[in-house]
């Protein structure tokens, strides 16, 4: 009887060949496809529903997701009237409390939605900042910062409506969230040393104009 | 009936063809399975945006563009006007932002393609996982290295179970590039927690014999009612695992409290803890 070779070669074919569809079929191997996966029993996969953010050719704009209508006020969430610091100055004040909790939470929030252009420390150095000619924040902490002469409720007003170039992030970033950015604004300024705006020293400041005031008027008075 | 050779060759049929129904069948059923069909779906998008570039390089936080996401079930895609918050000045005129300038022009939103796509009847919560720390890379893979957001996971049935059960193994502890709030913790802080917390719950395998308790499926749609508690086999795994020594376990996961918030409307972080198990949790 003639000795038949061993198929080296067809077995090792074969071996890799499973060894692949095993990997392929037990999801080892990933196989990037752009078509939408198929769906064998579609069950109720997709319902009419509305949903955020999908597909909706009923509106003009395509999206389930609507903005809201003109003069019309959202029944969670706020509306930002000022459109001037001044405003902001008048109608609001910072009463958020300065705990541990709050200044991670102020410092959580200054990390995601301001780093990328003022930098980790304030001084301007974000990633975003150093890819742009344009974009480049002013430093918050350093010595003649006008962030550190500004009052809270124009830091503030700032993060809600942003300035110049400078976008607002009321959207992002609801009242709480930004008194808590303020507020880390000052705890980074406090660290760095130096001059910053305080309530109390503004109030104080404002009460000894209004004594010096008073104390002309009456010395007007006596004469 | 037949000749020998007829039958030889109808026998070995048999075999070549038993052989490869098999083939087919178990390929079908394996390769079909969500983890093969499901993974790696990755479509063009019309705007060609990198999260290696955003994310990755530019350090972006991943929160910056998805911000609904620890409020919300839904995680938002983010607006044309949050890419026009730099593009405004940040290459204002590369051909590659286009579409984006124009949606912001015209108002009409941009049309990306959705990856990862849960059934409708199911209900996810992406807040009520990032509260507990757990990041987005353990469900979504390293984003911030994609070029294309690629799905990393077969988001079936099983998989969120396996999850629940023993979270320790699945979850990848909040990161930094995520920007997750988790209180005064730091995120070191974070991951020993998820690790220190093992002991309390005990091996999930325990508890996947017993979870399906009748009387919890279906039946709880927003959290614990008294008369589930009451239900004869719920007490039963409960007691069980109270002389076990572990704490909270599965379907239990509304009984731990949250602390008060640190100012009124302040986001909450969470303990680790087990998932749900009771069918109502996840289908409305
Ligand atoms: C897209 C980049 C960008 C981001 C993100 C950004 N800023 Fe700014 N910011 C700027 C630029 C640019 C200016 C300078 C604006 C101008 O010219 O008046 C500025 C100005 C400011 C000022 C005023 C400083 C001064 O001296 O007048 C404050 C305060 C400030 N930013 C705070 C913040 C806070 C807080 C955040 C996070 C919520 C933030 N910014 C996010 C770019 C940015
Ligand atoms: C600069 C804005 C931006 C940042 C930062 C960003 N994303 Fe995205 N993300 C987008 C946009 C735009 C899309 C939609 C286009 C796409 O799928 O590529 C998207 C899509 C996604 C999707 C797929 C959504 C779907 O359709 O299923 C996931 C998951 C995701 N992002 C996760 C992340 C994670 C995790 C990070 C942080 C590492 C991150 N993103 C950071 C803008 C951003
Ligand atoms: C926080 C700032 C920021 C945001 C928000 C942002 N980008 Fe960018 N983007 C950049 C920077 C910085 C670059 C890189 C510029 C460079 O390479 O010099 C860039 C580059 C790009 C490029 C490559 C352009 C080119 O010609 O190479 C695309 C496309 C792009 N972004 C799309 C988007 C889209 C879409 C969004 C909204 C989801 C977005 N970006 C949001 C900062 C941002
Ligand atoms: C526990 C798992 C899990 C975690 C953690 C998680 N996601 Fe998701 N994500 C999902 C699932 C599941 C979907 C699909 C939801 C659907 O189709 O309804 C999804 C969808 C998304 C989408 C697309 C939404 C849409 O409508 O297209 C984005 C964007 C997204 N996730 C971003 C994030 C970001 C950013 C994080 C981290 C902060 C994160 N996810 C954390 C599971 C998760
Ligand atoms: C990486 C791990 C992980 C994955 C994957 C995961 N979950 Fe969860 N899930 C958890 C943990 C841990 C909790 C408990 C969170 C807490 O402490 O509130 C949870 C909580 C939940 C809750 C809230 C239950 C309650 O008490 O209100 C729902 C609903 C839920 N998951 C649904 C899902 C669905 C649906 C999927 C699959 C698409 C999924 N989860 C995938 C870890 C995961
Ligand atoms: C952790 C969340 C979760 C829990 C708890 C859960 N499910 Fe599901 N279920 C899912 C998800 C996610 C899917 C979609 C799977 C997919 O995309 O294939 C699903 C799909 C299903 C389907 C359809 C499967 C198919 O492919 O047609 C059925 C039936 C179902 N679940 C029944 C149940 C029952 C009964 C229970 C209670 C014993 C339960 N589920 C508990 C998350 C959950």
């Amino acid at each position: 009887m003639k000795k038949t070779k061993f198929p080296i070669f067809t077995t090792l074919l074969v071996v890799v060949f499973l060894l692949f569809w095993v990997g392929l079929i037990s999801g080892n191997i990933l196989w990037t496809s752009n078509t939408p996966p198929l769906q064998v029993i579609p069950d109720m996969d997709v319902q009419t529903r509305v949903q955020p953010q999908r597909l909706n050719t009923f509106f003009a704009t395509r999206s389930a997701t609507r903005a809201p209508l003109e003069h019309t006020v959202p029944r969670y969430g706020e509306i930002y009237r000022p459109t001037t610091p001044e405003e902001a100055e008048e109608e609001y004040r910072n009463t958020l409390p300065n705990n541990a909790i709050t200044l991670a939470r102020g410092k959580n929030r200054y990390g995601v939605y301001c780093t990328p252009c003022h930098g980790a420390s304030g001084e301007g150095e974000g990633s975003v900042a150093a890819r742009s000619v344009t974009l480049k924040p002013p430093s918050l902490i350093a010595e003649a910062a006008l962030a550190r002469s500004h009052s809270d409720a124009r830091l503030f007003h700032i993060i809600s409506a942003g300035q110049n170039i400078m976008p607002g992030y009321r959207d992002k970033l609801k009242e709480v969230d930004r008194w808590a950015v303020v507020n880390y604004i000052r705890e980074m300024q406090r660290e760095a040393g130096g001059y910053f705006w305080t309530a109390e020293a503004a109030a104080a400041q404002a009460s000894a104009l209004e004594e010096s005031e008073e104390d002309g008027e009456s010395e007007g008075g006596t004469e | 009936m037949f000749t020998e050779n007829v039958d030889k060759r109808i026998k070995l049929s048999f075999k070549i063809g038993g052989v490869l129904l098999a083939f087919v069948g178990l390929s079908a059923y394996f390769g079909l399975h969500p983890r093969v069909s499901d993974v790696g779906y990755r479509p063009e998008q019309p705007v060609p945006y990198s999260h290696k570039l955003h994310a990755g390089d530019l350090g972006i936080k991943c929160m910056y563009c998805h911000s609904s996401v620890e409020s919300s079930a839904h995680s938002a895609v983010p607006s044309t006007s949050t890419c026009m918050n730099c593009h405004k000045a940040v290459l204002p005129d590369s051909p590659k932002l286009e579409l984006v300038r124009e949606s912001s022009k015209t108002g009409m939103p941009i049309e990306w393609r959705k990856v990862h796509k849960l059934p409708d009847y199911v209900n996810f919560n992406h807040s009520r996982h990032i509260r507990s720390g757990i990041d987005c890379a353990s469900c979504h893979g390293e984003v911030e290295t994609m070029g294309v957001v690629t799905q990393m996971q077969p988001l079936n049935m099983g998989w969120c179970l396996d999850c629940h059960r023993n979270p320790q193994d699945h979850v990848v502890p909040a990161r930094e590039i995520s920007g997750i709030f988790m209180g005064a913790k730091t995120y070191e802080e974070v991951a020993a927690d998820w690790q220190n917390s093992i002991p309390t719950w005990g091996d999930g395998k325990w508890l996947s014999e017993k979870s399906f308790v009748p009387g919890f499926n279906g039946t709880i749609m927003n959290g614990w009612k008294e008369e589930d508690r009451l239900d004869p086999k719920a007490v039963a795994v409960m007691k069980e695992a109270a002389e076990k020594g572990f704490e909270g376990v599965a379907f239990a996961s509304h009984a731990f409290e949250y602390d008060a918030p640190a100012a009124e409307g302040m986001f909450v972080p969470k303990k680790p803890s087990l998932g749900p198990e009771n069918c109502g949790a996840c289908h409305y």
